[in-house]
């Protein structure tokens, strides 16, 4: 396994550790406190951390890279309310797993989830299956605050679940199987308080985005940028600060003749963070009449990335589009988006 | 089994979990209340060995109360092949030793013993007239072992000495059952392959909170009967015994019988879920919006209330992003009523807090059903619901075992036959 360390590219350039503190890790049990006014959409946080390296692996068709930080407050989402999880004094780190395509290096978000046992000698120190989160920095992952007991190697098994979603194109008939891998992971509460923590007091709370962590060996999940879509791109909205994305496939190895297939790329501003778990009602019409008009199944593929979409029945070329948010994305959120993407919006395209 | 020393501590928190002649020692020097006695007469009990519940206490709402204390022991048959008629009588001699010591009752002693698909292997064919599979996997996210014992016993009582007494004098290395001599045992007949304990009701989950899966702060409400701070098993959401008993064949007034170990990690459920997401998951996201639980769940009467929930759990866990346990179970429901009997209870074998899920049914695929609509895949489809997040208390459970037996007749329980005449 592999344990250098990875300290963010673009987003945290240029910040300094704050060396001498000497107490950066009460620093992370006391974050700032959070922004007064906060915007109902993506907004600067106070501070982002540094990331180390726990380790990495393959699991069947899954690569899951393990990674970790101090423990973070966030959010998580039942419905249209954000609850806040507060920082325990006798949490260590902020455990995250990401799970991707080795292939394509596509960063899945496999909403079956995975679980994560933490073991050292023999013995059971967690196990609980970490929430699915975005971050500004981090993009889509699996995360959560672990206590360990102190310094020390412990045992990380992941098992990721076989995913639920549909799977077009390439990735067709991959990812259906759960698998699991574990990695050693040699924990050192001062290489932890190594990692940067640059606090943001000029910006926070402004509206914007700390930019996507570049990693050597761990791909951040990012949608394609909508020149990049295949297909035909019928329009592009934003409700509840969340980037909306409708394109109109009319040729796909997926589709049959007389087929269409309508894609619903959701994702962040500014980092373009593909949102997943949500619910969401499309409806077709050409020439007036309705063609299709149901629920939007998740899906990923490997050039439209992570999305909702429907097989529609019809090879028009100029359809109307319709969507309607039905419950906002149920995924956990680190701090700069627990305000953001909570309500259900409606769109035309 | 041989005695091991045990602190008083230890003692004070699981003389059950502990087990064996020490246990048992330390317990019957501190009980003081008597225990009632048995009948000599058989006819008068029950021709179910499943009939409990009229020797069920009720909660103040009418709800049959599950026993406290339990111990089930998987065990194998010490024989090759088919079983003697020596073996059956001792067995069924020293359960007969057990009806005469102990009232049928929770004040007294309840037990059931089943058998499994491994046993029935022993005869040319299955149990007649009742489908026996091998258990399997029940959801695309476990990875659970199978139990494949010839037998599991299921003894229960309110009083903690009760079951350690009665298992002692099952096992033999104990020649008296609340005073009455034991004239046979299981010993040479039956080896213990694993022994699994529990617990259910107000106190006692508060009482074992130390152990892995519940956090140090102690969360366990005292009032709790289980570990996630709720009630469970209202009458209206259990199959009548009369629903799970198998009607017809040589197995009639028998029962199926589900076994799955469960293991609870409850950190997040008690530490990062509010109470109002700990009710929308439990019960329904009307539950928790309209304030409708109180405390552990004691205002909700004789049924969780799913009337007040939306009926179709698939629509409402799109619309609210959360889709609660008891909500789902809906489905499972056939002629409007439900199709499993739960007599579960908690555990924290290995140290470790967990769930004996133990179900009774008609067949073992009323329990696939079940499961099926407890796993919610069909809410997650197209939802936001995730497969384990926010799909009732998926996420905090991980099913470790599963086993399926069947609970004969009383008049068949001694090492049946496969076809008996």
């Amino acid at each position: 396994m592999n344990r250098r360390r990875f300290l963010a590219g673009a987003g945290l350039a240029g910040a300094t550790a704050l060396a001498g503190c000497g107490s950066l890790s009460s620093q992370s049990t006391r974050a700032p406190p959070l922004v007064e006014d906060r915007p109902d959409a993506t907004y600067r946080p106070t501070h982002v951390e540094g990331m180390g390296m726990a380790g990495m692996a393959q699991a069947g068709d899954y690569m899951v890279g393990l990674t970790y930080s101090f423990p973070h407050r966030f959010w998580t989402v039942t419905g249209t309310t954000a609850e806040k999880v507060d920082i325990r004094s006798e949490d260590s780190l902020h455990l995250m797993a990401t799970v991707w395509d080795p292939e394509t290096e596509m960063v899945l978000p496999v909403s079956a989830g995975l679980s994560i046992t933490v073991e050292r000698d023999g013995e059971t120190v967690a196990d609980k299956p970490p929430w699915p989160m975005v971050s500004q920095n981090m993009g889509f992952h699996y995360g959560d605050n672990y206590a360990l007991d102190g310094d020390g190697v412990y045992q990380l098994t992941v098992r990721v679940n076989g995913m639920s979603e549909r799977r077009l194109g390439a990735f067709s008939g991959r990812f259906g199987e759960a698998a699991e891998a574990t990695v050693d992971f040699d924990f050192r509460q001062s290489t932890l308080e190594q990692l940067s923590f640059e606090e943001f007091p000029d910006t926070q709370g402004e509206r914007g985005a700390v930019d996507l962590m570049t990693m050597d060996m761990i791909p951040t999940s990012q949608a394609p940028a909508v020149s990049a879509l295949p297909g035909t791109v019928l329009g592009t909205d934003k409700g509840s600060d969340a980037v909306y994305v409708a394109s109109w496939l009319r040729e796909a190895a997926f589709l049959d003749d007389g087929q269409s297939y309508l894609a619903v790329s959701v994702r962040t501003p500014y980092n373009r963070v593909p949102l997943p778990m949500l619910s969401l009602d499309g409806r077709v019409a050409v020439d007036g009449e309705t063609a299709f008009e149901d629920a939007l199944t998740a899906a990923v593929h490997p050039d439209i990335g992570y999305h909702y979409g429907a097989v529609v029945e019809t090879d028009a070329a100029e359809p109307s589009v319709g969507v309607d948010v039905v419950a906002p994305p149920q995924v956990s959120r680190h701090e700069g988006y627990e305000t953001a993407f909570l309500a259900t919006p409606s769109f035309s395209f | 089994m041989t005695g091991r020393g045990i602190s008083r501590r230890e003692f004070a928190k699981s003389a059950v979990a502990i087990g064996g002649t020490a246990a048992l020692a330390a317990c019957l020097d501190r009980g003081s209340a008597s225990v009632p006695e048995g009948t000599d007469d058989p006819s008068t009990l029950p021709a179910r060995q499943h009939a409990w519940n009229d020797a069920l206490a009720t909660d103040d709402a009418g709800n049959p109360r599950m026993p406290r204390h339990h111990v089930l022991l998987l065990l194998d048959y010490a024989g090759d092949g088919t079983p003697t008629d020596a073996h059956r009588e001792r067995v069924e001699t020293a359960l007969r030793d057990l009806e005469r010591a102990y009232a049928w009752h929770t004040e007294g002693l309840l037990f059931t013993l089943g058998y499994g698909p491994a046993y029935f292997e022993r005869f040319e064919s299955g149990p007649a007239g009742v489908d026996l599979p091998d258990p399997a996997a029940l959801a695309p996210f476990e990875d659970p072992d199978f139990d494949t014992p010839d037998a599991l016993l299921h003894l229960a009582s309110d009083d903690e000495r009760v079951v350690l007494e009665a298992e002692e004098a099952l096992k033999g290395t104990r020649g008296t059952a609340n005073d009455r001599e034991m004239t046979a045992s299981f010993e040479g007949i039956f080896n213990e392959s694993d022994r699994r304990t529990g617990f259910v009701g107000a106190g006692l989950p508060a009482d074992n909170q130390d152990v892995d899966g519940v956090p140090d702060s102690e969360p366990v409400p005292e009032e709790s009967p289980l570990f996630m701070g709720f009630k469970s098993g209202f009458k209206g959401n259990q199959a009548t015994e009369d629903r799970v008993t198998v009607e017809s064949g040589p197995f009639a007034d028998g029962t199926t019988q589900h076994l799955s170990k469960i293991s609870l990690q409850l950190q997040q459920w008690y530490e990062q879920d509010s109470r109002d997401q700990r009710v929308s998951k439990m019960f329904c996201p009307a539950h928790a919006a309209e304030d409708r639980v109180e405390g552990v769940g004691e205002n909700l009467g004789t049924d969780s209330g799913m009337d007040e929930c939306p009926e179709d759990a698939v629509e409402s866990g799109r619309r609210n992003g959360v889709v609660g346990h008891s909500q789902k179970m809906v489905s499972a429901r056939e002629d409007d009523a439900p199709r499993i009997l739960r007599r579960d209870f908690d555990s924290t074998d290995g140290g470790q807090a967990g769930l004996h899920f133990l179900s009774l049914q008609g067949s073992i695929a009323d329990f696939v059903a079940t499961r099926e609509a407890m796993n919610g895949t069909d809410v997650a489809e197209n939802a936001a619901v995730g497969q384990r997040v926010n799909n009732g208390i998926l996420q905090y459970m991980t099913v470790e075992r599963r086993g399926n037996y069947l609970v004969p007749p009383r008049s068949l329980r001694a090492l049946p036959p496969a076809s008996p005449n």
